[in-house]
């Protein structure tokens, strides 16, 4: 006679109640394994200020025909704000990516964006040639952390939005 | 300037140079270097005409093919970082998948 679907049902049952015990430390690992996969979601706050650092530092950039010593100030305070930004990705949690990639855009030991502001301080003024090219290296470099910060979790964001929403 | 001709002989200079300091790892050197210089292909070709032309300095040129450099450093990060998120969205799956099954079974 054939088992009826319920019987099969309850035997497939009991397998896995008695393989559940050996099951669940290949669990456990399983979920430690991923920890390292853990990025942080994405986040509204460092998206803004990507971009807004893009174009402010562009435009800026964009004065370097100048002395130097004319837009002292503003290349202080368009720093600072550099600074804050790479603090703020510094201390997100499962951030490494993006802190890493803040960490070279904001080196100005390298020649990116943090980079043409020494040289311009070091030269004292810029080609419009030379600032033109340099605006196109450095306008891609932030559009590298933007995309990486916009393809971040979306499905977290969302759980988060409808989290706050419903409290 | 041709651009091929000159990419060749940056190419040969560049191993020659890489091959002595990095003997062992001549392979991934070569790798590296036929990927920067594909990359940049464009922008090598743009800069050294500007270079040609007076309208760049030899400085400036240095310091526009450094940022190149430093441009697919970031680049590779953002490669790492997405191939990481891939995973994760995989890892998300599988454990939707685990968690959906055993709770069928065993619930």
């Amino acid at each position: 006679m054939k088992p009826s679907l319920s019987f099969q049902y309850l035997q497939v049952k009991r397998v896995m109640l008695f393989r559940l015990p050996f099951l669940m430390p290949l669990l456990v690992l399983f979920f430690v394994s991923c920890k390292s996969l853990k990025t942080a979601v994405f986040d509204q706050y460092s998206y803004q200020q990507a971009i807004s650092i893009k174009v402010e530092g562009l435009s800026l950039m964009g004065d370097a025909a100048e002395a130097y010593v004319e837009n002292e100030e503003d290349v202080r305070v368009f720093l600072l704000e550099l600074d804050k930004i790479v603090e703020y990705e510094k201390n997100k949690p499962d951030n490494a990516v993006s802190y890493a990639m803040w960490q070279v855009v904001a080196n100005e030991d390298r020649n990116l964006l943090a980079g043409f502001f020494k040289r311009w301080k070091d030269k004292g003024q810029l080609s419009n040639v030379f600032i033109d090219e340099a605006k196109l290296q450095v306008s891609e470099s932030l559009d590298l952390i933007i995309k990486y910060e916009a393809n971040k979790n979306k499905a977290n964001k969302t759980n988060i939005l409808n989290f706050l929403s419903a409290n | 300037m041709d651009i091929e001709e000159l990419l060749k002989l940056l190419k040969d200079e560049l191993l020659l140079v890489l091959g002595e300091s990095y003997g062992d790892y001549k392979k991934e050197a070569k790798a590296d270097i036929e990927a920067f210089l594909t990359l940049s292909k464009v922008k090598l070709e743009r800069w050294t005409s500007l270079l040609q032309a007076g309208e760049l300095t030899v400085e400036d040129y240095e310091w526009l093919l450094v940022s190149q450099k430093d441009l697919l450093i970031l680049n590779a990060l953002y490669q790492a970082g997405i191939s990481k998120l891939r995973l994760g969205h995989l890892k998300n799956k599988i454990i939707k998948t685990i968690v959906n099954t055993v709770v069928t079974v065993v619930i």
